[in-house]
């Protein structure tokens, strides 16, 4: 029986890792899978957490026939995954009750248990500083109270499920996930995203395993569930972006008195792994953990133009890197691994890629290595998705605010596919065209560029390489309209066939003609409704067109 | 050759002439597309330069002078009659035996 798999997105840098590992599953690098989703965070209004919500949300639109399920898993094609999204957040929000750790422990010295509480409290917690900031957008790097009470926030939800009476939209997604987990049992893998150096994530990675088993033990009195039996694995992503450092004002703030710094990002990276090293626990409950680092200068990731630190909240949307695609392809290893070893003892694992220059220049081995032909794997289909993306927007002008892909759907009814006229709507097309312009670009209402994720990737390296040529990434309106959809990549033996046109060589009107001749195959590809049929028929078309040359 | 025949083959000759550059004109995309109105365009171009060019060939094929040259030149009208009619009902045959294709877009 195949392992049913988890993916657990811990804090910004997680919901960023989790954003990379969704592209993934769209470009179908995980078939027939199906993958549950769980986004933990402390900071409900985050924007990354908003983001990558808003991004699930649209695959699961994508793939949904008439109920809107999130579909089912297929075979060969792009959103050929299925995925089910759960969400929890802490509560920090009740002022005066909840909103600091000396109101949410409620040490009130009635008994000499709660003094001693306290003084232990006091000993590891600075009692004017760390007990004291408002805890709603998050545990500020502070990994050793941010343990305690995400540990205690899954505890406290798992009662209140128990309990069964006011239970939030969260508890109860919480609820259901748990359930599943509890369901497969040992045949579970479950991946977590995280940093090691920040907040949330450094202060959940280690105390998860634990805090699911006792929330599972509390819900469902009487599972009899040994988490040592499920395969977790983890990234241990260490220190790669920078932001603005705190102001003079924000210092004064005591609600504010404890703001994560940049500056110390390094060293908490350091302590992070010393840790993860020598602690018996984690090395007992991990089976796999994958260490990913970024050995050059630190990049600003805050679009803002403000000069403050932005602690947490809507504000918090920080640009997609490069060592969070690498983080996603740490998932998909342990997720298609043939075995994950359960010695007790976790292995860790890295990888390496050529820098030449003062950059980086990847190849797709060194994200996902070679065996079973991954790298050609990677290579077709991130292609393909980015070649239908460039087909979508600058083709058909999704990116420039039209409807590309009902531009392309009544092409196809006008060489008379018209299977698709009435079964496809406009609203599951332009669904498709905003997922696009996630992935790809789009222009604001005053005409600047705006990157989506592919492209921020692409800028964390440059000018490094990876994969694609320089024109794949063009930014003005005029190169992409003249862009050549077929000829993205590097490697001339991906390129698709071409045709002479008045202005020259274009590898688009071919795929057009191509696609008038294909027969979707529903059995192979697994498909169960004409919207993944669709995206079938373009997927094929890509596909057959990298393989036919010049 | 007279120019009953003559004429006819040129309309015939044009018309793949702008066969080929409708082939060659690519698929835009978008909600609105452009393309097909070029194609027509490029169909009714050649419609106006056919007898333009079946008369420039049918001159310069005229013998030089005595009842041959009028015989000659009294078909031209005739011969590029059916060389126009020739193009138009070719062209829409064409065009609606071929309706998926780049020469659908003429009518």
């Amino acid at each position: 029986m195949d392992d049913q798999l988890y993916v657990i997105g811990v804090g910004g840098t997680g919901m960023r890792c989790l954003e990379s590992f969704v592209h993934l599953c769209a470009i179908g690098m995980l078939d027939g899978k199906e993958i549950n989703v769980l986004t933990l965070d402390t900071d409900a209004n985050n924007g990354n957490l908003k983001r990558v919500k808003d991004l699930i949300t649209s695959y699961r639109r994508i793939k949904s026939g008439t109920v809107n399920d999130g579909g089912t898993p297929n075979r060969n094609t792009f959103f050929s995954s299925k995925l089910n999204y759960y969400h929890y957040h802490t509560n920090y929000m009740k002022q005066g009750k909840r909103d600091n750790y000396r109101n949410l422990s409620n040490l009130s010295g009635q008994s000499s248990v709660e003094d001693e509480n306290q003084m232990l409290a006091d000993l590891f917690l600075d009692k004017d500083t760390v007990q004291v900031f408002d805890l709603k957008h998050g545990y500020r790097a502070q990994t050793h109270l941010g343990s305690q009470l995400m540990f205690h926030g899954l505890v406290e939800a798992a009662k209140k499920l128990a309990k069964g009476t006011n239970i939030t939209d969260e508890e109860k997604s919480l609820g259901e996930f748990i359930d599943k987990l509890e369901q497969s049992g040992k045949n579970s893998r479950v991946f977590v995203f995280g940093s090691v150096f920040g907040g949330t994530g450094a202060s959940s990675i280690p105390v998860l395993p634990s805090a699911l088993k006792e929330a599972i033990k509390i819900k469902n009195e009487g599972s009899n569930l040994d988490i040592s039996d499920v395969k977790f694995g983890s990234t241990l992503l260490t220190s790669y972006f920078d932001f603005n450092r705190p102001n003079s004002t924000q210092k004064e703030n005591s609600k504010e008195s404890v703001i994560a710094s940049a500056t110390f990002f390094p060293l908490n990276s350091q302590a992070a792994l010393q840790f993860y090293q020598g602690d018996p626990t984690v090395q007992s409950v991990y089976n796999k953990l994958y260490h990913i680092g970024w050995p050059l200068p630190a990049k600003k990731l805050d679009d803002s133009k403000k000069t403050e630190t932005i602690t947490g909240g809507a504000d918090q949307k920080n640009k997609c890197h490069f060592v969070e695609l690498i983080a996603a392809c740490a998932a998909l290893d342990f997720f298609t691994a043939s075995s994950v070893e359960t010695t007790g003892t976790a292995k860790y694992v890295f990888r390496t890629g050529q820098y030449e220059n003062g950059a980086f220049n990847f190849s797709a081995s060194d994200l996902v290595g070679v065996e079973q032909n991954k790298d050609q794997k990677l290579i077709s289909k991130l292609g393909g998705f980015l070649s239908l993306a460039h087909i979508s927007l600058s083709k058909n002008h999704a990116g420039f605010g039209e409807k590309g892909f009902l531009g392309l759907k009544r092409h196809l009814e006008n060489q008379n596919i018209d299977s698709f006229k009435t079964s496809i709507t406009e609203a599951d097309l332009d669904e498709l065209d905003k997922y696009m312009r996630s992935f790809g670009y789009s222009f604001t209402d005053d005409g600047a560029f705006k990157s989506g994720w592919i492209y921020q990737i692409r800028n964390s390296i440059a000018p490094g390489k990876f994969i694609f040529t320089n024109e794949a990434f063009a930014m003005s309106i005029k190169e992409l309209k003249g862009l050549d959809v077929g000829k993205l990549f590097e490697d001339p033996n991906y390129h698709w066939e071409s045709a002479l046109t008045l202005s020259g060589r274009d590898t688009y009107q071919p795929w057009l003609k191509r696609l008038v001749n294909i027969e979707v195959n529903t059995e192979e590809h697994q498909l169960t409704h004409d919207k993944e049929k669709f995206i079938a028929l373009l997927h094929d078309g890509i596909m057959i067109s990298q393989q036919q040359q010049n | 050759m007279n120019n009953y025949i003559l004429l006819p083959i040129i309309g015939l000759g044009v018309l793949l002439v702008a066969a080929l550059i409708s082939n060659m004109i690519k698929y835009e995309g978008g909600a609105n597309p452009k393309d097909p109105r070029k194609r027509k365009i490029v169909f009714w171009l050649f419609f106006v330069l056919n007898p333009l060019i079946a008369y420039s060939v049918g001159l310069a094929m005229s013998p030089d002078a005595g009842i041959a040259k009028t015989q000659h030149m009294q078909s031209l009208p005739v011969g590029l009659g059916i060389g126009v009619a020739v193009y138009f009902l070719l062209g829409f045959a064409m065009s609606k035996a071929m309706k998926t294709s780049k020469v659908g877009n003429w009518f």
